[in-house]
């Protein structure tokens, strides 16, 4: 569904380019996971794909269309973005998440809209929260209505940079089964960047390493293994065995 | 629990501040007009109105009150909403409807037009002067707008080459403001005495030198534009949760961006043209507006309009009932009775609503 093929970008023309031939290929609904250390271009990847940035050189499409030939509201109706740094104005919860048909409604919008919106409140269990002003909720209520946002989008695809970054354990929890609920339900691919390697493990299908701006290793779980990951992030792990399900440590001492 | 019913509730709460506030500005309007410096009394003003007055109090209400009041409302509406949206898209609380130096370079055009080319010749024309002394009176609000729409095509046009980064335009409209400030000085260096009095006098923000052609002319732009960003609010509301986020929902940024500025500022030069400077109602309105009631451009942009009226209608009949026979300028007042509401607002214990 989305294939990305050779693609390289850079800052600046003089720049180093941060990606060198980045290759991606995410069937629909499935759950890919974008790994690496920071810096290794992981937003960078992601903004290519949203089209906040264009690449050099390289194709991403997207159902078999380049992405770059669709206009913006169009590519709005089918990938959505979940940023690190989730902003709302001063506005109701029900208005934040209405924001997201704008792709659709444009000016004015109308009665689908509104029910769309109503629909996504209530599978998410956000009903009550409708009429609060999102600057009031906390960090985890507000990722909520940030993916209820970009549910009201109706994607193929949604974008999670970073989805746990600000979040404590128990919301980390929350939003990462969410999501999960959700791409599963309405068959929606997931590409989602995340520190925690064992979350990640928890949360995806399919795993993409990045590193020095390529993709050095894809595949499913068994990619988790002790050299990738040291050869990724320069650390040593030792992968234990806990109730059957593998589990990533570090090892202390050989951090010093 | 149903979102529908209280959706209506909210949606009607909203009707119900935006109404009160037109008829507090018809209302207002209304009683400004007996409200001046020609000492004449309710009874005169009425029967001027209804022109069963003397002559002369017909024509001082009919050609000077009436185009002011009129000229309060319209600038009013026109710089508060342009001030909101140059917020938004800019995503700085400090743009205002002068951030691309606009009011700066229609200072230094007016200034030429009285300095260089007319030698002290001040009128932009009102309905009492007779029109016929030599030059054209509306030649110094011409050289304003000229000057001011020459500034912001050509900061407009320098930005697109940095593809609209808010900073970039903040910072253009900063450097080519204090380019049209520092020629201003230099061409008042050179005046004579007559000229540099009669230039100060024109900066001086004055709605007395409205016209019901001048006014027709405002109220047609400032008009369009206000149904434009109307228009745009959702798209506007969607740039509230930053560039990057506005983009992946379908928002065209650096063009809505470039589309706001440039109506935003047209807007401005007319008015600061035909009235002179008229600073702080474009920072004001909009703040004390989001202040209380949120950042829903549907709300915020008719909201911000009508406090706009309010506060240069306020501004300009204290104006000219405190200037013992003539008007203050305006621009002043705004500031004088503006700052401490807006210094109240912004330090009130109400924390619920953010800037």
């Amino acid at each position: 569904m989305l294939s990305v093929e050779h693609v390289t970008f850079r800052y600046s023309r003089q720049g180093p380019d941060v990606l060198r031939g980045v290759n991606l290929e995410l069937k629909p609904g499935e759950i890919g996971i974008l790994l690496g250390r920071n810096g290794s271009g992981k937003t960078t990847l992601f903004q290519n794909i949203l089209g906040i940035l264009n690449p050099r050189s390289g194709s991403i499409r997207f159902e078999g269309e380049d992405l770059r030939k669709l206009s913006r509201a169009q590519r709005a109706r089918r990938i959505a973005y979940v940023p690190q740094d989730i902003r709302f104005g001063a506005l109701s919860v029900f208005d934040s998440v209405l924001m997201g048909r704008v792709a659709y409604f444009g000016m004015k919008a109308g009665r689908e809209d509104y029910l769309a919106v109503e629909r996504i409140l209530r599978d998410m269990g956000l009903e009550a929260f409708a009429q609060r002003n999102v600057e009031e909720l906390s960090g985890g209520e507000r990722q909520k209505i940030a993916v209820a946002r970009a549910m009201a989008q109706e994607p193929k695809l949604m974008v999670f940079d970073e989805p746990t970054g600000n979040l404590d354990i128990a919301n980390e929890q929350q939003i990462i089964t969410e999501a999960k609920r959700l791409a599963r339900e309405k068959n929606i691919a997931i590409l989602s960047s995340l520190h925690d390697l064992n979350r990640a493990m928890e949360f995806g299908d399919r795993f993409f390493f990045l590193k020095d701006g390529v993709v050095k290793y894809t595949g499913g779980k068994e990619c988790f293994r002790e050299d990738v990951l040291r050869d990724i992030f320069d650390i040593n792990v030792k992968i234990a065995q806990v109730d059957g399900q593998p589990v990533i440590l570090q090892k202390q001492e050989e951090m010093l | 629990m149903d979102t529908a019913a209280l959706l209506k509730k909210k949606n009607r709460k909203n009707n119900i501040v935006i109404t009160g506030m037109a008829l507090t500005v018809v209302v207002l309007a209304f009683g400004c007009l007996f409200a001046g410096s020609s000492r004449m009394s309710f009874r005169d003003c009425l029967d001027a109105l209804l022109r069963t007055g003397t002559a002369a109090n017909v024509r001082i209400l009919w050609n000077i009150r009436v185009p002011r009041v009129l000229a309060a409302v319209i600038a009013g509406a026109g710089l508060a909403v342009s001030g909101l949206v140059m917020q938004t898209v800019l995503n700085n609380p400090m743009a205002s409807p002068s951030t691309l130096g606009v009011s700066n370079a229609a200072v230094f055009g007016a200034n030429l037009s009285i300095i260089v080319f007319a030698g002290g010749f001040l009128s932009t024309g009102n309905n009492l002067s007779n029109l016929t002394v030599g030059a054209n009176p509306y030649a110094t609000g011409a050289m304003a707008f000229a000057f001011a729409a020459v500034s912001t095509l050509l900061i407009l046009g320098l930005c697109t080459v940095r593809s609209f980064s808010p900073n970039v335009v903040v910072l253009a409209g900063m450097a080519i403001g204090a380019v049209w400030t520092a020629a201003t000085t230099i061409l008042q260096f050179y005046a004579t005495d007559v000229g540099i009095s009669a230039a100060v006098v024109w900066n001086f923000g004055d709605l007395g030198r409205a016209t019901y052609r001048t006014d027709a002319i405002m109220a047609g732009i400032t008009g369009v534009g206000i149904l434009f960003f109307l228009l745009i609010s959702w798209r506007l509301n969607a740039l509230l949760s930053g560039e990057a986020a506005a983009k992946t929902m379908g928002i065209r940024v650096e063009w809505l961006r470039f589309l706001v500025m440039l109506t935003a500022s047209v807007i401005t030069a007319v008015c600061v043209s035909f009235l002179g400077v008229i600073g702080f109602v474009g920072i004001i309105c909009p703040h004390v507006t989001k202040r209380l009631l949120g950042q829903d451009h549907r709300v915020t942009i008719p909201v911000t309009a009508l406090s706009g009226s309010i506060l240069l209608l306020a501004a300009d009949t204290f104006a000219r009932s405190m200037g013992g026979g003539s008007a203050l300028p305006v621009g002043a007042i705004t500031s004088l009775l503006g700052a401490p509401f807006f210094l109240s607002i912004i330090f009130s214990r109400k924390e619920n609503r953010r800037c």
